[in-house]
């Protein structure tokens, strides 16, 4: 018998990485962007933009990728102001959704952190560790997203296959 | 011999289920619930091993991981070697043989060396063979000594796992206390974690006929256990032991037999709030003449033979005791019908209620063990009265043993908490925790179960210790440690040696080392010690616990890391390409796969290497560049931080513009070299090569936020942002132009050294005029999404000029053609920037700047300096190995330099090389000499460029 | 494999983190120090038995470089000696 789950490679979202005080981002970014997270770890979302609270002052914006243009020309990364940086980061995460009833199970060959729902609520995205990568964490139906370097795409695949089979 | 040593009746096996297994070559049979040591006791095999040392016969001591004797190798599927017969579970078609005999442990050849067994006392090995060096006697010594080999073969099916766990409260043993403990946790509703190293939940109870409130024990574990698997917060694990007990409450366990029937072991790595060590307690050994002798056992050990496995290991048992747990061994011995032919008890007066529990059995107080009769198997034992008086043999054919009890402390010490001695039971306990744990129960020195049970009726424990027989009609070995063959007289050789430290008596004579770390015998070893010392055993103290509990195999540590996952792999867009178009690929630096180069049917490497050079120099070629490391710096400060980072100055690029730059230590060192480029007023982007980028990345993010806080920089790794394809090649502009751009790429508009914003091929892409081959060169950077479609356009556009695609090896030439650096071959440790002839990249404007004052200060002492230089051997056909030495004249002397680079260059038709060499900017047109073992080469000191020295190709 | 406060991400892993070395002396001005004070800044760090300020960089986590007081000699992680911050 092996993990009754299913991992799945996904395509491109539109990413943009924010830098500098909350205030000023907001400031620049007005309505384009939901309200930022206060909590560190945790993601707010408006509309089909999602905003991951990941640093100190340091969030990732996250939405489909048909509206990466249009986050593009909103967010202007050439021309914000200098107290503030904004990068678009689209095509350096591979994402990989785990799910199903063993999810947790395989996450946890990968992961050293806590995801127990009591450690690591509904709402929490984290930078951790995946397979000893640096990786984005975060929960999604019915299991578990996460991202590493777009470079180590093909070798998570890899082990994500080694560990369900 | 068939099952005479069954009993009709009793045991936690299934008599139902009989299993077949084979050992040293003889076909068994046993029963489901049987360990390969119940199965060899039922089928009447005494002789179970040949020891280490010696080749004495030994039989089975022990019924757990405390057996110190008979050490089995399993053949087929699940090889595997060294493991303690009585931690095997029996399974159908099991296939063992004992470790260290040939051709079998009752006729061993090996065994002849107890005729020189006088000749090898403690320190034997460090004595004999220190000339001219222990590695020459090693492997010799390690096969006529040796333990099993491992397996040849990985594990047919199946794989190993190693997985993270967390929990509020970790329980390590699931007998009474542990099984307690856990409940109370459960009931709490906190997440529990619970393995225990035995096949079943009981401890101690599984072994012994115990009740709790008037029923069997085994009941009460029964129950809570069904009540634990009625809890989602518990994780309960059987046949997983926990083995290691890290900093920070971390844990290790072993588990060996995962529910998922494709894994072959599982690995858990916990992190535990509280931890609870309910390990229990361990018996020891008695020490005394021919206490090794088959049939010589633990008392418990023989207790848990006859309740659990219902099989009587002997038909008359002695016993020798110092305390009264053997009382109990000896009545439930008597109620399966085995003869009890005496209890030999060292103390003088034995308490009442163990007497009571043996009405009828003859006890010999203030008795020893002096001697045993039988040589493969115990015949009689010698009964010496402590007084002095006449010894007096007594029939046996076995000797049932027990020197008391000691709490397991392992994890306890492992976690760095303290023991104390107790006089009360004689053994160390638990003291003060070092960490958040606690122990309770046996492992707490609480040994009878009505300390631990509410309603758990047991016999009071009571010892007065006894650390070895010391009576005079004693003759013969007595050992301390039985699997390591280390008997008294080895330790007092050790101590009169003058190893008087318990852990250099431990190192000397090997006594507590091995597969079972000395559990039945290290107290012995401490006790003997105080004994010939004249100074109380809590003065000598115990040798370090450290992990592992019991053996791990690695693949159980290793996890799913085997393979092609052994080492971490990075692809780019690229490398499906790359492989489909023949590439040899491998590794080259911070984990990138990249192709080495492209072969053609029939061709040899060289071969391949200088068609693809020749195409960069006479025409055009592209490599993938992707890997560099590239980042985006932002921010007000990023001038002033460039110019401190790098040693030359970076603030007075214009937008559009970049330079080449070197990036020092404060040590002086240099840490990286690079490109750095102005985006536009507060924003920039530098690259960093392949191998540096994430200890780049770590430097800046460190001075950032460790030394100038208040510096406005902001960081973001784009390194998978941009890919890039680089053209490079005198005719790199006309296929620029075939690609389509909407870029000026004439030389005046988009000149050497600058990057520009435009499409390319119709893909937004950023064009950057760098050049690592000392050709005009494009790198075209687009989002990875695009670069496989870029490649295959690049190759189209380029075809009609012939390009080639490029591998690291033609890009190791071109770049030694041109006296380009690489770190790690002409960058080490000991050069600076004046040694490479890169002294206009110290800038003399900046005050300071990272490694300056370094490498000022470092010159200042006007030491002799190895620099770089180009060599030519003055036989253009002579390769030169790289990383091959010169030395003055050629001589036998110490060397002045070594060669860094040597590559075939196909533009000056001859070998060319690339060396550090002392003093060598002064040196050119001198003659070197390279020395190998077996040749001079003799070289031309050059400057270090042979291809357009100027420059002019690379800016055209 | 210790477990290491991040002041943002809370107890993480090591494996998350990389060493940094010991906090050692502010960076002097390499203008206005001799010689032999210059050394001391690169080759001095310190080493006690006991409580040493570290530098550790959450890598895999949230790219913060923070500073833990750890006892040498049990790998507790321990509040900062008296009058130090």
């Amino acid at each position: 018998m092996s993990y009754d789950v299913t991992f799945q490679r996904r395509g491109l979202d539109a990413l943009f990485d924010l830098k500098g005080r909350a205030g000023a981002i907001r400031g620049w970014a007005g309505d384009t962007l939901p309200q930022l997270p206060d909590r560190p770890n945790t993601r707010s979302s408006g509309g089909e933009v999602e905003v991951y609270y990941v640093g100190c002052d340091h969030w990732l914006a996250r939405a489909p990728l048909d509206q990466e243009e249009m986050l593009e020309a909103q967010l202007q990364p050439a021309t914000c102001p200098v107290e503030i940086s904004i990068v678009r980061v689209s095509d350096t995460l591979s994402f990989f959704r785990v799910t199903g009833p063993d999810a947790p199970e395989v996450m946890a060959i990968a992961c050293p952190l806590d995801l127990h729902e009591a450690a690591f609520a509904v709402d929490a995205v984290t930078y951790t560790e995946m397979f000893g990568l640096k990786a984005l964490v975060l929960r999604c139906t019915g299991g578990f997203e996460f991202a590493v370097e777009q470079s180590f795409g093909d070798m998570v695949e890899d082990y994500l296959t080694r560990a369900t089979v | 011999m068939g099952s005479s040593s069954r009993l009709a009746s009793g045991g936690r096996i299934n008599r139902d289920r009989p299993l077949r297994f084979r050992f040293n070559g003889k076909d068994y049979q046993g029963f489901e619930g049987d360990t390969l040591a119940s199965a060899l006791l039922a089928n009447g095999v005494r002789v179970t091993a040949r020891s280490f040392k010696y080749h004495r016969p030994r039989g089975i001591v022990g019924h757990g991981p405390e057996e110190p004797a008979t050490l089995v190798e399993l053949e087929g599927e699940d090889a595997s070697g060294n493991r303690p017969a009585t931690t095997v579970v029996l399974c159908e078609g099991l296939r063992a043989h004992s470790v260290n005999c040939w051709p079998s442990p009752d006729f061993d050849l090996g065994g002849i060396s107890q005729l020189f067994a006088r000749f090898i006392p403690a320190g034997f090995y460090y004595k004999t063979f220190k000339w001219p060096g222990w590695h020459l006697f090693e492997p010799s010594i390690r096969k006529a000594a040796g333990l099993a080999a491992a397996p040849a073969t990985p594990p047919a099916s199946g794989h190993f796992e190693a997985r993270h766990a967390h929990a509020d409260v970790l329980v390590a043993g699931a007998g009474p206390a542990g099984l307690k403990a856990a409940l109370e946790a459960g009931r709490a509703g906190k997440r529990v974690f619970l393995a225990d190293e035995g096949t079943e939940a009981g401890g101690s109870l599984l072994n012994r006929a115990l009740t709790i409130s008037a029923r069997p024990a085994m009941d009460w574990v029964a129950e809570a256990v069904a009540e634990l698997h009625g809890m989602k917060n518990v994780t309960h694990l059987q046949n997983a032991t926990v083995w290691a007990y890290r900093e920070h409450n971390l844990l290790i366990v072993n588990e060996r037999s995962p529910e998922q029937d494709n894994i072959l072991e599982r690995s858990w790595r916990v992190r535990a709030g509280e931890v609870v060590i309910a390990t229990g307690a361990t018996e020891r050994a008695m020490v005394f003449s021919g206490n090794d002798r088959p049939g010589v056992m633990l008392a418990a050990s023989v207790q848990a033979y006859v309740n659990r496995w219902g099989v009587a290991p002997g038909k008359r048992v002695a016993l020798f005791t110092n305390n009264n747990s053997a009382y109990a061994v000896a009545a439930d011995l008597a109620a399966a019908g085995v003869i009890v032919t005496a209890i030999l008890d060292s103390r003088k007066n034995v308490p009442p209620e163990a007497l009571e529990l043996v009405p009828d059995l003859p006890v010999h107080t203030a008795t020893v063990a002096a001697g045993i009769f039988g040589h493969k198997r115990v015949r009689a034992v010698l009964a010496a009265p402590v007084s002095g008086g006449t010894p007096k043999w007594i029939r046996c054919d076995v000797l049932a043993h027990s020197g008391g009890w000691n709490p397991t402390v392992h994890l306890w010490s492992q976690s760095r908490s303290s023991l104390r001695y107790d006089e009360g039971i004689a053994a160390f306990l638990p003291d003060r925790a070092a960490q958040t744990c606690r122990a309770v129960g046996a492992a707490a020195g609480d040994l009878t179960l009505d300390r631990i049970v509410d309603g758990g009726a047991d016999l009071p424990y009571a010892i007065e210790p006894l650390w070895r027989v010391d009576v005079p009609v004693q003759r013969g070995r007595a050992f301390l440690d039985i699997q390591n063959d280390v008997s008294v007289s080895d330790a007092q050789l050790a101590l009169r040696e003058g190893y008087s430290n318990v852990e250099h008596v431990k190192r000397y004579t090997t006594g507590g080392m091995g597969i079972d770390q000395g559990k039945t015998g290290n107290i012995n070893i401490i006790g003997t010690v105080a004994m010939q010392q004249g100074v109380p055993l809590p003065q000598v103290g115990t040798t370090t616990f450290r992990a592992p509990y019991t053996p791990v195999s690695f693949g159980a540590i290793g996890g799913l890391r085997e393979d092609s996952v052994l080492f971490p792999y990075r692809h780019t867009p690229v490398t499906q390409w790359n492989k489909d178009n023949g590439a040899v690929m491998y590794e080259a630096g911070a984990r990138w796969r990249r192709p080495g180069y492209f072969p053609n049917p029939g061709e040899n490497l060289q071969e391949a290497v200088n068609r693809e050079c020749r195409a960069v120099r006479e025409g055009v070629g592209v490599y993938d560049g992707s890997p560099l490391g590239t980042f985006e710096l932002k921010g007000r400060d990023v001038p002033k931080f460039l110019d401190f980072i790098y040693s030359n100055v970076m603030s007075s690029l214009q937008p559009g513009d970049g330079r080449y730059g070197l990036m020092l230590s404060d040590d002086g060192l240099i840490l990286d070299d690079g490109v750095a480029f102005r985006l536009d007023d507060h924003r920039w982007m530098i690259s960093t090569s392949t191998g540096h980028a994430d200890a780049v990345n770590q430097h800046m993010e460190k001075l950032l936020q460790t030394e100038f806080p208040g510096w406005q920089v902001m960081i973001t790794t784009v390194t998978s942002q941009w890919n890039n394809a680089t053209i490079c090649g005198p005719r790199a502009r006309e296929v620029m132009q075939a690609l389509g751009t909407d870029i000026d790429l004439s030389p005046q508009a988009f000149p050497f050294m600058s990057l520009r914003d435009g499409t390319v091929a119709g893909f937004p892409a950023r064009v950057v005029r760098v050049s690592f081959t000392g050709e005009l060169s494009y790198e075209v950077n687009v989002a990875p999404r695009n670069m496989a479609a870029l490649w295959d356009k690049v190759m189209e556009a380029g075809a009609p000029f012939g390009i080639l695609p490029v591998g690291s090896e033609s890009s190791h030439v071109l770049r030694v053609e041109k006296g380009f650096l690489s770190l790690g071959h002409e960058v080490d440790g000991t050069v600076d920037a004046y040694d490479l002839g890169m002294g206009w990249a110290m800038s003399k404007k900046k005050p300071d700047y990272l490694g300056k004052r370094s490498v000022m200060l470092r010159r200042a002492g006007g030491a002799t300096r190895r620099e770089l230089v180009g060599i030519l051997p003055k036989d253009p056909d002579q390769q030169i190995p790289e990383g091959a030495p010169l030395t003055p004249g050629g001589h036998k002397q110490a060397t002045e330099g070594l060669v860094t680079a040597c590559v075939w260059s196909v533009v000056n038709r001859r070998w060319v090389g690339l060396a550090l060499l002392e003093n060598g900017q002064a040196r050119h047109g001198e003659t070197a000499h390279v020395r190998l073992r077996d040749a001079v080469i003799p070289v031309t000191v050059t400057e270090p460029v042979f291809h357009d020295p100027d420059g002019t190709r690379l800016r055209s | 494999m210790l477990l290491i406060p991040c002041p943002l991400c809370g107890k993480r892993s090591e494996s998350e983190f990389i060493h940094g070395g010991p906090v050692g002396a502010d960076r002097p001005d390499p203008n206005a120090v001799s010689d032999a004070e210059w050394v001391d800044y690169l080759t001095v760090a310190p080493n006690p038995l006991g409580p040493v300020q570290e530098k550790w960089w959450h890598a895999r986590g949230c790219g913060e470089w923070l500073t833990i007081w750890r006892d040498t000699r049990t790998h507790d992680i321990v509040e900062a000696p008296d009058g130090i911050k």
